[in-house]
């Protein structure tokens, strides 16, 4: 019901989706792996219709629905109000809207009863369980789910996984993105494994295991093989930052990390921050670089020289810099003052190479300077670069600390929920 | 003195009418996720048109459609600003605000002079303010595919497949039609003519209301009322003979609006885009 | 310079379309355009008038600048205005700077009052400041009507105030110097210091703010009550400098006009006297139109509000090239 021929889109310099192909068919789950940033939500929206391709052609028989990893819904307003609102009327009560909503929850086959209940209320469970009958009742001939089971416990990620069944025994395609690789074997008939906008792979799940598609998903391939040992069961330990190390804390994003970077920061406040975003809660864009260092008493000239932050002048807006001499600027900002701890998030995303080296030489540097160091980070490569142990958060919970060389054979499947 | 207070019921209500319409209006537009301050100005306005076109035609039915239409063009000037020119909404409801003071007090000036204005024989106002439209808008608001969309734009925007800019708009013309009629029961019934800055904050202080009363209809009506026989009370001092200051009694609404405010804000929550 | 030349424009939009709309109610507007003129600059007596009238609008527009740069919305100049006059009148038995001082301490308390309502209720400072302007101006009725009231009790006005801003030449007091200083320390201080960094990152970004260690909480409550006492030092001036008694409609939206002056100045300190001295052009010579052409003087407001949505028109356009 959906073919994707020779699809191609960019995003600024970066290929999100290059040259991809794929075929969907009516009655079957097919599950699309890859890292983060892979390139599967990009090419599922362009197959939605939500973006438009850089080339390549969509061809699609009747209706596409994606239901997104973030929610749509309006909190405020009731599960039979949200459900209203895709289907127009003219005048109904409350009583009415919320038969029509008992109604067509039945008719999806999903359990979600107290449909007068607010969804700001409701659980993550319960919200995404609406967000798969808001799509389901528009009866779609292809279904794809952008990480369903993101923020699911083990008996509702079963519960949808019914669902999906059923669905695909009445004819509908059902495309299943996730990075959880024991959910995709138990799910899905066909798996394609995409990295870097491409697809690398595609196998059938019978034929499969999650070792193996958790070494063509993740680059840095060490040596396969090893025992997969059993997460930590430990209430997620308090994190002991060491002076002069780094401790990279590595997951699929989702999983935690924004709680547990804001819960650092409270128990350390004199902490310096690099955080996940920059434009937001990094620099002050209408401010000058010389301005943004002065509110941490860094000097913008000792600063630039030393960060080799390209501008036409310590006088210019921060706003006006590329990404990564933004980035700079937070860097020498909050690094300039020597602090004790710091806290870093994504502090490489969206950066060219040269630039992430910088970053990753001024980290080095803080570290070996008597810092302890926390990287927050989905990029693995990053946290190989850099760390000197290596912690998977998985579900909110912290597993326990791990050498590199010990990380290169298990953060995979951990990462992956693989235990 | 509760029988006292019952004698000034009918007076309360009478005089916070014009409120009353200008806190539905608002509350309309700030479900949508838009917050006018210039409802102020939309109300003096409307005052204005309404007492020159009651005078010109003779009839105060005309009259306040001449107060509806001097409000919609105000809100057109509001939308055009805010939604085509993104501009910021406070920044454009202060100017507005002082465009209407403006505007009515040079135009006033130059159209002091004119035929009586004609009186009002029966006031449909008052009933259609505390009965008829509040049970209309409610059942727009919760009954209607369109109240639902403009809930959901006021507070999830993304979340909605229908035009937001669509059902904003609306949100302001109801908006306007409602700020007409206060505007004009103001100078046709309340005081049989016109003055400079006649409004003196009725706008702010159905912002306030609005804010009181959680953005329900429910709230706006019993706000609306309990300001009303708070101001009634202040009107009775004064013929009381208690011989309380008079200009201190004047600021008793301003006063019980902040009290109002602090009484309630921090524990109510707004519609989540409003403003944006 | 482009801004510069941004703010020019809005002006001139402004009193064109002043002249234009006294042409639709049968005035010339080449007349009416020469009266504005000649009535503001076009002698001396009447550009005195000018900086007498620019005095008050550039401290409220400082305060409005102040306040706004620090993204506090406060509306309220007006009612710090009439407080600080108060407190000014007060407090003049001990001479001028005592009742100054009096006057920015009280404008500072009476903004802080939104500040607290902020802080402890979450109630909307552009409301609550609002709401303060009217309490104040029938606060300022209360006083002139009673306690105040001046001791032949003939009109509802105060005694002349215990001290006076000295002359410099002919109608213009020492209060013109009192606000040029204020114009140049409070560029100084939100542009040269490390309180009016903290105070522009934010009004800019209140989020990168926070984690760059800038206690926002802290510097919103300052801004408001430093911009407070800004509007208060304008009530004291007015007071010493120009009216010497209180009366019923002794602000007369100086405080709202202020917003005007503030914007079209982009928010500099600086700016905001060029822009001060334009609207007070603009309402000493919407005064002479009210006299010689019988031509409301509220015309100075709606200039106000055209200059304000003129800019908003204009920095759309910039913003789509």
């Amino acid at each position: 019901m959906l073919r994707l021929s020779h699809i191609a889109r960019t995003f600024g310099a970066t290929r999100a989706v290059d040259d991809v192909s794929l075929d969907v068919r009516p009655g079957e789950i097919l599950a699309l792996v890859g890292e983060n940033g892979a390139g599967k939500t990009t090419l599922m929206r362009i197959a939605a219709g939500e973006l438009v391709p850089g080339s390549g052609s969509v061809e699609t028989r009747g209706r596409v629905e994606l239901v997104h990893q973030h929610f749509m819904l309006v909190n405020e307003l009731t599960i039979a109000e949200n459900l209203a609102l895709i289907t127009p009327f003219r005048f109904a009560t409350r009583r009415t809207l919320e038969r029509r909503a008992a109604e067509t929850i039945s008719r999806t086959g999903i359990e979600l009863g107290g449909v007068s209940r607010r969804v700001g209320a409701l659980s993550v469970g319960e919200k995404s369980k609406l967000e798969l009958i808001k799509a389901i009742s528009k009866e779609p001939a292809t279904l794809i789910l952008d990480e369903p089971t993101s923020v699911l416990t083990p008996s509702e990620s079963a519960e949808l996984f019914e669902v999906m069944r059923a669905l695909a025994a009445r004819g509908t395609a059902v495309v299943f993105i996730s990075h959880k690789l024991p959910e995709v074997l138990a799910v899905a008939e066909r798996i394609v494994v995409m990295r870097a906008g491409r697809v690398v792979a595609e196998t059938r799940a019978a034929e499969t295991t999650g070792m193996a598609l958790a070494q063509l998903m993740i680059v840095p391939s060490g040596p396969a093989g090893s025992q997969p040992a059993a997460r930590s069961r430990a209430e997620s330990p308090a994190l002991q930052a060491a002076r002069g190390r780094i401790t990279a804390i590595v997951g699929v994003a989702g999983n935690g990390q924004t709680e547990l970077a804001a819960r650092l920061l409270e128990e350390h406040p004199e902490a310096a921050h690099i955080p996940e975003d920059r434009t937001r809660d990094g620099i002050i864009r209408e401010l000058s670089i010389a301005e943004n260092l002065a509110l941490r008493g860094v000097d913008a000239n000792d600063a630039i020289a030393r960060y080799s932050i390209r501008t036409a002048g310590a006088h210019q807006p921060a706003g006006d810099l590329s990404g990564g001499n933004q980035q700079k600027v937070v860097l020498a900002r909050e690094l300039g003052r020597r602090p004790r701890t710091i806290v870093a998030a994504e502090p490489t995303r969206g950066l060219d190479l040269e630039a992430t080296r910088f970053v990753h030489e001024q980290l080095r540097a803080a570290a070996d300077g008597g810092a302890a160091v926390t990287l927050i980070t989905s990029d693995l490569d990053e946290a190989f670069a850099l760390a000197d142990e290596i912690r998977v958060i998985y579900r909110g919970t912290l597993g326990e600390p791990m050498s590199p060389a010990e990380a290169t054979t298990r953060v995979a499947s951990l990462m992956a929920g693989l235990s | 003195m509760p029988a006292g207070v019952l004698d000034l019921l009918p007076l309360a209500i009478v005089a916070s009418t014009p409120l009353l319409l200008a806190v539905l209006g608002e509350l309309f537009v700030q479900r949508s996720g838009i917050i006018n301050l210039g409802i102020e100005g939309m109300m003096l306005v409307a005052a204005l048109c309404a007492v020159l076109a009651a005078r010109g035609s003779g009839s105060v039915t005309l009259g306040f459609a001449g107060g509806v239409a001097g409000a919609a063009l105000v809100a057109l000037l509001f939308g055009l600003f805010t939604t085509v020119l993104k501009a910021d909404q406070i920044v454009t409801g202060t100017a507005i605000n002082l465009f209407s003071l403006g505007a009515t007090s040079f135009i006033w000036r130059e159209m002091q002079a004119g035929p009586a204005l004609p009186r009002m024989a029966v006031d449909p106002v008052v009933p259609l303010a505390w009965v008829v439209l509040p049970l209309l808008l409610a059942l727009l608001l919760w009954n209607t595919s369109f109240g639902l969309c403009l809930r959901a734009a006021g507070e999830n925007p993304a979340a909605v497949a229908a035009s937001v800019r669509w059902h904003r708009a609306v949100a302001v013309a109801i908006e306007a039609l409602l700020a007409g009629l206060a505007g004009a029961y103001l100078s046709l019934a309340l005081s049989s003519g016109f003055a400079e800055n006649m409004t003196s904050g009725r706008g702010f202080i159905a912002l306030s209301i609005v804010i009181f009363g959680r953005w329900q209809v429910k709230g706006a009506l019993a706000g609306t009322a309990i300001f009303g026989v708070a101001v009634a009370l202040q009107y009775a001092l004064q013929a009381s003979s208690y011989q309380l200051p008079y200009h201190l009694l004047l600021a008793v609404p301003y006063v019980v609006t902040l009290l109002i405010l602090c009484g309630v804000a921090g524990r109510v929550r707004a519609p989540e885009s409003l403003g944006r | 310079m482009r801004r510069l030349l941004l703010a020019v424009a809005a002006a001139a939009v402004a009193v064109l379309l002043l002249a234009l709309s006294g042409a639709a109610f049968g005035h010339a507007p080449g007349d009416l355009l020469g009266i504005l003129v000649t009535g503001s600059v076009g002698s001396r007596f009447a550009f005195e008038g000018t900086l007498l009238k620019s005095v008050p609008l550039l401290l409220t527009g400082l305060s409005v600048a102040v306040a706004f740069r620090a993204g506090v919305w406060n509306i309220g100049a007006e009612g710090q205005f009439i407080v600080g006059a108060l407190a000014g009148l007060l407090a003049s038995r001990w001479g001028v700077v005592a009742s100054l001082l009096a006057a920015m301490l009280a404008g500072a308390a009476w903004s802080s009052l939104a500040t607290v309502m902020r802080l402890w209720r979450n109630a909307p400072e552009v409301l609550t400041t609002i709401l303060l302007n009217f309490t104040a101006i029938h606060l300022l009725g209360w006083s002139v009507n009673g306690p105040l009231r001046e001791r032949v009790a003939q009109y509802p006005q105060s005694d002349p105030a215990g001290a006076s801003l000295p002359l410099l030449a002919g109608q213009l007091h020492a209060g013109i110097v009192v606000a040029l200083a204020a114009s140049v320390a409070l560029w100084w201080l939100i542009h040269r210091t490390k309180e009016g960094l903290r105070l522009r990152a934010t009004g800019y970004n209140p989020n990168a703010a926070r984690w760059a260690g800038v206690n926002v909480r802290a510097q919103l409550a300052r801004a408001m009550a430093i911009s407070g006492a800004v509007a208060g030092l304008a009530g004291g001036i007015e007071l010493l400098g120009v009216t010497h008694r209180l009366f019923e409609r002794f602000a007369s939206g100086y405080g709202y006009s202020g917003i005007a002056v503030a914007l079209l100045a982009q928010l500099h300190p600086l700016a905001t006297v060029l822009s001060a001295i334009f609207f007070g052009a603009l309402v000493t010579g919407a005064g002479e139109l009210q006299r010689t052409a019988n031509i409301s003087a509220a015309v100075a407001v709606l200039g106000q509000a055209v200059v304000i949505l003129t800019l908003i028109a204009f920095d759309h356009a910039r913003r789509r090239t």
